[in-house]
């Protein structure tokens, strides 16, 4: 089942299906220059309070994305926080 | 002279090994408007060479006006023929993020004939978790040489040096190869492949990172550490540069009391007595604040801690059209509008950084603060309330600071829901680097530029405002009397304006002269009201105030005014050099006098109904 990356808790891991069609365009160009490719696998490493940005790691790299950003990205859940 | 052009993604330690290449001996020079920096340097090892430092980017593919800057620059360069050779820096530990650049750069290069010699940096990092790279691999996939290096302990560098004295000829399989046609889109599924055959495996160089993220984001730890680290960054600015700011006119006023007896000429001896040296002291006066804020700032972002700041001040000041960053920008200007305006360089969105530029002077800065003391102390009751659990002045103090920061958010709200020029903002996608200790060398040189940066740029126009205001205060009755100077004559003429406030030419007259600066109103103001050094002992002019049967609502509506006016000429010229946009200051000194003016008017006269 296809969920959005924000939706991911700590712990998650998810493979990225795609983007969906309402992302700025220069929004995906930075996702894609930053590692978030179409089958890549993404941790969410933290989840924090408030709605704070979320902090998720690409290979080697983590990056911390907003709502208005992770919200657009598609994914599937590869390994729940259990 | 043959230049080298070096160039990498942001984070890749290219700095580090720039300062390693050139010795520190560069200069660095700003494209207006925008936060970006190219520094050149001599080559140490070659005499002859130059080594131009491009700003990081994560690709040639710009999304920003500031990006796009940058991008035009490096494209620019590669048409000259002076240039001989561009090095690319790549982060060893973090190659999927580096390579997509990488083959952009390799690529341009190539249409310029132009060679790249990759840098694969930090392996060091590498080494100490006894990972390795396969350099001959990589270099043989990407058709480019490609030599290891680390910035930190100057390893490879030697052999960087050997490369740029060869011969520099492009290799055979890039010319005329479907490479130089190669889209944005293979290029980046192309890296992608790379980036999974030479990565590093497993989370061996972020379990540290990852460590030390638990406690820096925890939602308790972290909020501790976020509230310890910025008291002590608004300590650096408002305590400990108060030492050396106060050497800065013990020093001006010894070389004055030295210089002004061998002046014989009166009019000449006030010049050099209240323009010359109060108009230089005027300005250098902040260069410890720019100093000491830009070092703390740089040990923040060298850290990798900014970032984590950043991160946690996101949410709400988003709901107010700001970023994260704007939160340390917003801190400083607590402090001085000057030096948190360069701090606002640190936000790669150009809209946030106008938004945060439009909220950094409407902060309550430490030159409101005579104003405030003087006019709390002359308007409100030094008596206290509820049982003496509140104490009037002190309540009045705390109300018009957090009025300032209220009316910048505010601001900041109604500007970012109206204007809606996406064209120039960037998502909030932020790179999390890796906890790093600073290095001092560098750091205490971006201070020293950024100090001179202030002094030469807006030190010219702060001087030629004081001059002009000396003028006016001083002639035609060679400083005689304030009230019948042209200043005075302005303040007269000016009066029906400040009517509405209940305020006469006097109050008038103090407003127009702190344009200079805030607290120049409390001067002013003694001298009119003949009190020598009122800054320094307020009780007279308190007094005087007070005898002068001035309504409460004018002191109300004075407080009100000078929280939100942009009366500094020091912040306007600083505003207009980092913006690029002189209009951008002019628009925002006559908005925020006009706000001003309406709010102060509307305050007098709705507590004219009650008194």
């Amino acid at each position: 089942m296809s969920i959005n990356l924000w939706s991911l808790k700590s712990g998650d891991r998810c493979e990225i299906l795609g983007y969906d069609a309402t992302l700025d365009e220069k929004y995906r160009i930075r996702l894609l220059e930053f590692g978030f490719h179409p089958g890549e696998s993404v941790s969410c490493l933290q989840s924090l309070a408030f709605g704070a940005p979320k902090v998720y790691r690409v290979s080697n790299t983590v990056f911390s994305l907003d709502d208005e950003v992770a919200s657009h990205v598609l994914v599937r859940i590869t390994n729940a926080h259990e | 002279m043959s230049k080298v052009l070096l160039i990498g993604s942001p984070n890749s330690g290219k700095s580090l090994l720039f300062n390693r290449l050139t010795g520190l001996h560069h200069k660095v020079a700003n494209f207006p408007g925008i936060t970006v920096d190219v520094s050149t340097g001599q080559l140490q090892q070659l005499p002859g060479m130059e080594l131009i430092d491009f700003p990081g980017t994560y690709s040639l593919q710009a999304i920003s006006a500031d990006e796009r800057v940058a991008v035009d620059y490096f494209e620019r360069s590669l048409d000259d023929p002076e240039v001989s050779h561009v090095l690319c820096v790549v982060d060893a530990t973090r190659l999927e993020k580096s390579l997509y650049f990488t083959l952009q750069v390799i690529r341009e290069s190539a249409r310029h004939g132009k060679p790249v010699t990759v840098l694969a940096n930090m392996m060091d990092v590498l080494e100490s978790h006894k990972l390795t790279l396969d350099i001959a691999q990589l270099a043989d996939a990407l058709q480019a040489p490609v030599i290891g290096v680390s910035g930190r302990s100057g390893k490879g560098l030697p052999e960087v040096v050997g490369a740029l004295k060869g011969e520099r000829v492009l290799p055979e399989s890039w010319v005329g190869t479907d490479s130089l046609e190669a889209t944005d889109e293979q290029l980046r599924i192309t890296a992608h492949k790379l980036a999974q055959r030479f990565g590093t495996r497993g989370d061996v160089l972020i379990r540290n990172q990852t460590r030390l993220d638990g406690i820096f984001l925890h939602s308790m730890l972290g909020g501790f550490a976020f509230f310890f680290i910025m008291y002590l960054l608004f300590q650096s600015i408002f305590t400990w540069a108060a030492p050396l700011m106060d050497a800065v006119e013990m020093s001006l006023g010894v070389l004055a009391n030295w210089v002004l007896p061998l002046i014989g000429n009166q009019t000449a001896k006030d010049f050099t007595a209240d323009a010359l040296f109060g108009g230089i002291g005027a300005f250098l006066v902040f260069v410890p604040q720019i100093f000491i804020l830009t070092f703390v700032i740089g040990l923040l972002e060298d850290s990798g801690y900014m970032a984590r700041a950043a991160l946690i001040c996101h949410k709400p000041l988003r709901f107010f059209g700001l970023t994260g960053k704007s939160f340390i920008p917003m801190l400083s200007g607590v402090a001085c509008a000057i030096p948190a305006i360069y701090a606002a360089r640190a936000i790669d969105s150009p809209r946030k950084r106008i938004l945060t530029y439009m909220a950094i002077p409407l902060m309550p800065c430490s030159a409101r603060l005579p104003v405030y003391t003087l006019l709390i102390a002359a308007f409100i009751p030094a008596t206290t309330g509820l049982g003496g659990l509140v104490g009037w002045q002190g309540l009045a103090m705390f109300a018009i600071y957090f009025f300032g920061m209220f009316c910048g958010l505010l601001v900041t709200a109604l500007v970012s829901r109206t204007s809606k020029d996406q064209h120039n903002d960037l998502p909030f996608v932020l790179e999390l680097p890796p906890y790093r200790l600073p290095s001092l060398k560098p750091l205490l040189r971006t201070c020293w530029n950024r100090s001179k940066h202030f002094v030469t740029k807006a030190g010219k126009i702060i001087f030629a405002v004081t001059v002009g205001v000396w003028v006016l205060g001083y002639f035609p009755n060679y400083g005689a009397d304030l009230g019948t100077s042209w200043l005075g004559y302005l303040g007269h003429l000016i009066e029906p304006l400040f009517a509405p406030l209940g305020l006469d030419w006097r109050y008038g007259v103090a407003i127009l002269s702190s344009f200079l600066a805030r607290e120049v109103f409390v001067g002013t103001l003694g001298t009119i009201f003949g009190i020598e050094s009122a800054e320094e002992h307020m009780e007279p002019l308190v007094q005087q105030i007070q005898n002068s049967d001035m309504a409460l609502g004018s002191g109300i509506a004075l407080l009100v005014f000078f929280a939100i006016a942009l009366q500094c000429v020091s912040t306007l010229a600083i505003l207009s050099k980092e913006s690029g946009s002189t209009s951008l200051a002019v628009k925002m000194f006559v908005g925020y006098f006009l706000f001003a003016y309406a709010a102060a008017v509307a305050v007098y006269q709705f507590t004219g109904l009650f008194t």
